[in-house]
């Protein structure tokens, strides 16, 4: 089964950003033409908010 | 479940929701487990607030940034909530000196490490302890970065110099033998006193390191009790919780190179076939209810 997407547009780069149909809010999207990185912070009745995400710091890890 | 079972409500504390968190959301559903997921960096207690109400009755610490978790653990503990793991725990995984003397001091067999508090010392102690070859890791961090595998004095030299001139946390010198591992090391995760499931790590190419975020490849690991073993002695200092731990073969037998307080796990899943949310989430409901 294909996977439903919306398509948002990365402000970085004008790229097509998929928002896979199971997405949460909290969850991150790489631009794949530029690579930023952007978090899901809203998902009302379809509607799609992004921002960009924290960047990596150095302690983050397991 | 049946009216007598109190349901237990889980939360998950996240700031990056990874395949991991979404994971463990979506099991605990699945298992009819309450679940809630709660973003830790809109958390902002004071001294006496009461724990807030959408914690649940005991909560997942999954934050991807140590400190965050580290702390948000402390305050939580301090407000009568449980967090697994526990602040104590999390402290000394997340150093990997504290993790190397609680190991030693424990009988656990560990490679050997030694440590140097200034620039000079650490190059001295890197040409006489270790014959100029040791490993060189920050004390925290994690993903394989910063581990510098040193081989030549003034490489050695030209490398602890740069750490000197950062965050002080890098003048903590922490080296470790270079352990001639088979290609591949281990990661096993361990819930209380059960191993969930284990993996072989291997190294591709050229690389000397295993990590996941460097893109090892992975494979089940079979049954090997004296692994399984080691694995379960070496969170016997921790608090009960839920771990990764690496360990390396040598010709002498395995030995413990670190242990993970918030291990991702979609690698040992997928290497293991073992369903690891679910278990995380059943260590943790029963946790709650004794
Ligand atoms: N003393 C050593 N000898 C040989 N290889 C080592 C040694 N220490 C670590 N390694 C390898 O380097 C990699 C990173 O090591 P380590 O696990 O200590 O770092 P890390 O950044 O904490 O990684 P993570 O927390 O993601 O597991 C691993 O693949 C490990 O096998
Ligand atoms: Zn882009």
């Amino acid at each position: 089964m294909v996977e439903k997407t919306t398509m948002n547009e990365c402000t970085t780069c004008g790229g097509d950003l998929h928002v896979p149909e199971d997405a949460m809010v909290g969850e991150i999207l790489t631009c794949p033409d530029c690579g930023v990185e952007f978090e899901i912070v809203s998902l009302v009745g379809g509607q799609v908010k992004l921002a960009a995400a924290e960047n990596i710091k150095e302690d983050w890890g397991e | 479940m049946t009216g007598l079972v109190k349901m237990v409500t889980v939360s998950i504390l996240y700031d990056v929701l990874r395949w991991e968190e979404k994971e463990l959301l979506k099991k605990a559903s699945e298992m009819s487990i309450p679940v809630v997921s709660v973003d830790i960096r809109k958390f902002s207690p004071a001294l006496g607030d009461k724990r807030p109400e959408n914690l649940g009755d005991i909560s997942i610490q999954r934050s991807v940034g140590f400190y965050r978790g580290l702390f948000s653990t402390a305050v939580l503990e301090h407000m009568n909530h449980r967090v697994v793991n526990t602040y104590r725990s999390l402290e000394i995984t997340g150093n990997k000196m504290m993790t190397s003397l609680h190991l030693y001091q424990n009988g656990i067999r560990t490679p050997f490490t030694a440590f140097a508090f200034e620039e000079d010392a650490a190059l001295r102690l890197f040409m006489e302890r270790f014959n100029g070859e040791a490993v060189l890791k920050p004390i925290t961090g994690s993903w394989g970065r910063m581990i510098a595998l040193l081989k030549d004095k003034f490489a050695a030299q030209a490398v602890l110099h740069d750490r000197s001139l950062m965050h002080p946390i890098q003048s903590v010198y922490y080296f470790q033998e270079f352990v001639r591992k088979p290609g591949r090391d281990i990661r096993i995760i361990v819930a209380g006193e059960e191993i969930i499931a284990g993996m072989y790590r291997y190294q591709t190419g050229d690389e000397w390191r295993t990590n996941a975020a460097i893109g090892g490849r992975v494979e089940k690991l079979p049954k090997d009790s004296e692994i399984e073993e080691l694995a379960i002695k070496s969170v016997s200092f921790l608090d009960a919780g839920i771990y990764g731990v690496d360990i390396m073969e040598t010709d002498g037998g395995p030995v413990v190179n670190e242990i993970n307080g918030t291990m991702e796990f979609r690698g040992t899943t997928a290497a293991s076939g073992t369903d690891v949310a679910s278990e995380m989430l059943k260590f943790v409901v029963k946790q709650e209810k004794c």
